[in-house]
């Protein structure tokens, strides 16, 4: 028993370990070995992190799901652990996504926002997190709160598909006439150099993501057995 | 068919408390009415404008008051330990799902009927032929947003701040169902015809079909929390 | 060169807030493993 806690702790160690390590190798391709772009310059290189963003979020958002299914289903309290867990990290990563964004905007669009149809679902994608995290802390019954995020984590994951589907055809069927931002992404001619940068910091972003999460998860853990342990402190 | 039974007989007694008391229908009303007037007073909108954003307009209406329809919804089940009286018995917790979301649509069909003309008067639009398709659009919108809405008041039920925490949580989850409806109204109000407002229609059928199965087989785990 | 300006201003936000997290993850981990050690040793020495 506890030989399995130990072995968990020096994966999660090593997941950490490795998660630095290609952090700081994606920070060396991204800044330093890519070149800046043709038509965006340096500010380009927010790239190598918004679109890893983008990734982690919309990931932690299929845990979220995966969590929530499994709950409903078997009622075990550590997929309810998951589910919250990943919601928390999911609405970081998020929050970040966007304001990675938006910076990366001002230099190329000239403004701090606009409803482009990336940065409308990532936000949101936000809102929704924020939501399933408010459900959480207003229900007071443990047991109700579990299930009712749950309900919540797959109503909303099964939107997602439906909200991609408006944002976008609104977006693209009905130009305002105002400010309309060509959203494309400079992929014709992308430098090799560019690809690994991109590449690196994916895995450092997945690699940070599972880290956190897993620590967060095992935060979790021992917090549900503390609250076991002092509510039967006279019988166990 | 026993579900179907059992709906019909929820549904019934919804009603019935609903004609004697006219609590929700007449607040609804009032409220949806209000709207447009402080919409009037928030907005300058010129005559040749006012077509263009009467659907956002009217569809923010019967937001703000479809979700006073649902902070309401299980109001009488609240009451005197009435819900898990009802949940004892072997009845299908799917039928009370599907009785209050037919009681919530007809709240707001009940509305929406008022104030679609109403909202026409106020803001002295023309295109009163275009209207019952208009409606058959709002009566799409409005059927995702029961659906949905049922669900989720059931879940906000006994959480804290629920008239706050519905609305958040509710509305990010029905902007398919805000884009789609507006949309479609606007596309009708320019060019008259379906047409070209057909992806929408079809988008909130789908949503619909989806939700009301998603909300029928998940709303028993909800109730019995 | 146009835009560095923007890029440290990503990059440091982003690395800070993951930093800070993880920096709060890390001490609450710690107390809860305070807590749980506690809990566990009271129990034994029960048994």
């Amino acid at each position: 028993m506890a030989q399995a806690a130990q072995n968990k702790t020096r994966g999660r160690k090593l997941l950490g370990a490795s998660a630095l390590l290609s952090v700081l190798a994606g920070l060396y391709f991204g800044l330093i070995e890519a070149p800046p772009d043709a038509y965006q310059g340096n500010a380009q290189r927010i790239m190598y992190l918004h679109i890893p963003s983008i990734l982690t979020a919309y990931l932690s958002f299929f845990i979220v799901f995966i969590g929530s299914c499994l709950f409903l289903w078997k009622r075990e309290k550590r997929d309810d652990i998951l589910a919250s867990s990943a919601a928390e990290i999911g609405v970081l990563f998020t929050a970040l996504t966007i304001l990675e964004g938006s910076i990366w905007g001002k230099p190329t669009w000239g403004v701090w926002w606009t409803w482009d149809a990336r940065l409308t679902l990532t936000a949101i994608l936000l809102l929704i997190f924020i939501g399933y995290l408010m459900l959480r802390s207003l229900i007071e019954d443990e047991t109700r709160a579990a299930v009712c995020s749950a309900v919540l984590g797959i109503i909303g994951f099964l939107d997602i598909p439906l909200i991609h589907m408006s944002v976008y055809w609104w977006r693209t069927l009905h130009q305002p006439p105002s400010i309309l931002r060509p959203d494309k992404m400079p992929w014709e001619n992308i430098h090799p150099s560019m690809l690994i940068a991109l590449a690196v910091n994916f895995a450092a972003f997945i690699l940070l993501y599972f880290y956190l999460l897993s620590l967060r998860f095992h935060v979790g853990e021992m917090e549900e057995e503390a609250k076991t342990r002092k509510l039967y402190r006279g019988s166990l | 068919m026993e579900l179907l039974r059992q709906t019909v007989w929820l549904l019934r007694k919804d009603l019935l408390l609903e004609l004697r008391r006219r609590e929700s229908v007449v607040a609804m009303f009032f409220f949806g009415t209000l709207l447009l007037f402080v919409f009037h007073f928030a907005f300058e909108i010129p005559p040749d404008r006012a077509a263009a954003m009467a659907p956002g307009l009217l569809w923010l209406a019967f937001i703000f008051t479809g979700t006073l329809g649902l902070t309401q919804l299980f109001q009488a089940e609240r009451e005197n330990h009435c819900l898990e009286a009802l949940l004892l018995g072997p009845m299908d917790r799917a039928a009370l799902y599907l009785a209050k979301v037919s009681f919530n649509l007809f709240l707001m069909l009940l509305v929406e009927v008022i104030i679609f003309p109403l909202f026409w008067i106020l803001f002295n639009l023309a295109f009163w032929e275009l209207l019952p398709s208009l409606f058959l659009v709002a009566l799409l919108g409005t059927m995702g947003f029961c659906v949905l809405g049922t669900l989720f008041s059931a879940v906000t039920l006994k959480a804290r701040a629920r008239e706050l925490l519905l609305p958040l949580i509710l509305f990010p989850l029905m902007i398919p169902v805000i884009l789609a409806t507006v949309r479609g109204m606007e596309i009708l109000l320019r060019t008259g015809q379906f047409e070209e407002a057909v992806p929408w229609l079809r988008l909130l059928v789908g949503f619909d079909v989806i939700f009301l199965t998603a909300g029928f087989l998940i709303f028993e785990w909800v109730i019995e929390a | 060169m146009s835009g560095w300006g923007f890029v440290f201003l990503a990059y440091g936000i982003v690395w800070l807030a993951l930093l800070l997290y993880l920096f709060f993850l890390k001490r609450r981990a710690r107390r809860v493993e305070k807590e749980l050690a506690a809990l566990r040793s009271s129990a034994v020495k029960k048994n």
